[in-house]
């Protein structure tokens, strides 16, 4: 087998061990959720053609070390009945990460998982110009750390505020975490700057009158980071997205500015830092059919 | 008569969550307590007290805590 051959293997999901011979096989999960009937197969799998381990990835992910290359095809036969696939490696779309979301956490805003579902379906394992990851947390608590991807989204509550029954009572102004709310010059007014909001709703759940309310609730996009020897965290792009279909619109029009633009082998934040952000914006504004 | 006062300036959450609902309980339906905080509980207090159905009639501050006054749900 030759370095191309292993490249192949490698693009697949099967990395070539330094122990000689051996390959770690990544396998496909999304969201970091597998069923009990996948988890026994993975566990038959490691049993059978690895050293009955498995090894949990910094994303999510499951890989079974150590496995010859000549059962390579039978580890993936054997798994393929319970719906768990062999991942992917080298300049691709990876493993979409994602928190419980919305109907499991408290605190959550949208229903990560299903948007990672969603955008794993379209994107995963498409070819870019480099590895390209994408990481969905529900609410600005941010669990799933979405400023380290090059795509990180994240459930986002933007408040409006209404004068007519508001005391001013100064508790929305209090509990702002960014300070982005204050009163204006006469103290009549109450301002939410945009640029400091980071959407996390305190200022509306406790605001005694309900005069602090939802403008939006929805998704919000942070583009370019990356982690690594360099790192780098993703900027804020875009305004609140209200639906999955416009969020997966924006990751897919995010990803083709990324083929028209990247250069192969170059991180996508790398990219932007050449073509500005604002370039970004518009062609994503344009294509992703968004409001 | 005069309304209670329930300082939990000096408890931590979860403290003063449980602390405002065993003041609750002492009071009536659409009886009245004050309730004195730091600025640090204010969201967790006033966002409990909402969605279990009680009201936030008025909120002062007073020398860097805020005093809110609460009616029990009816």
């Amino acid at each position: 087998m030759n370095e191309a051959d292993f490249k192949e293997l490698k693009k697949g999901g099967m990395m070539r061990q330094a122990e000689g011979g051996l390959f770690s096989v990544r396998l496909h999960v999304t969201g970091g959720r597998l069923s009990t009937k996948q988890l026994r197969a993975i566990r038959e799998a490691a049993d059978r053609f690895g050293r009955g381990e498995v090894h949990l990835t910094s994303r999510q992910g499951v890989e079974i070390p150590n496995v010859p290359q000549d059962s390579l095809s039978a580890l993936k036969e054997l798994l393929a009945p319970s719906g768990v696939g062999v991942g992917v490696c080298g300049p691709t779309v990876r493993t979409v990460t994602a928190c419980q979301g919305c109907k499991v956490c408290p605190s959550g805003v949208i229903d990560s998982p299903a948007l990672a579902e969603a955008v794993d379906r379209r994107f995963y394992g498409k070819p870019v110009p480099h590895k390209f990851k994408v990481g969905i947390s529900g609410c600005t608590n941010n669990c799933i750390k979405a400023e380290e991807n090059d795509a990180g989204i994240k459930g986002w509550i933007e408040p409006r505020w209404e004068g007519p029954g508001c005391t001013r009572c100064g508790v929305c102004e209090a509990v702002c975490p960014t300070k982005a709310i204050s009163k204006s010059g006469t103290g009549e007014e109450l301002l939410i700057d945009r640029s400091l909001c980071i959407g996390c709703g305190d200022c509306i759940a406790s605001c005694p009158t309900g005069t602090m309310r939802e403008e939006n609730r929805g998704y919000r996009l942070f583009a370019g980071g990356k982690f690594g020897r360099v790192p780098f965290l993703g900027k804020r792009i875009l305004g609140v997205l209200k639906t999955e279909e416009e969020a997966v619109a924006a990751v897919a029009a995010v990803l083709e500015f990324f083929r028209a633009h990247g250069k192969s082998r170059e991180r996508f934040g790398d990219t932007l830092r050449r073509t500005g952000f604002p370039a970004l914006e518009s062609y994503v504004e344009e294509k992703g059919e968004l409001p | 008569m005069t309304t209670p006062v329930l300082d939990i300036t000096g408890d931590v959450c979860p403290m003063t969550f449980v602390k405002v609902k065993m003041g609750l309980q002492k009071i009536a339906p659409s009886g009245k307590i004050n309730v004195r905080l730091k600025e640090e509980a204010l969201k967790n207090v006033i966002s409990s007290l909402k969605t279990e159905g009680h009201r936030v009639t008025n909120v002062s501050r007073e020398e860097g805590t805020f005093l809110l006054e609460v009616e029990k749900a009816g």
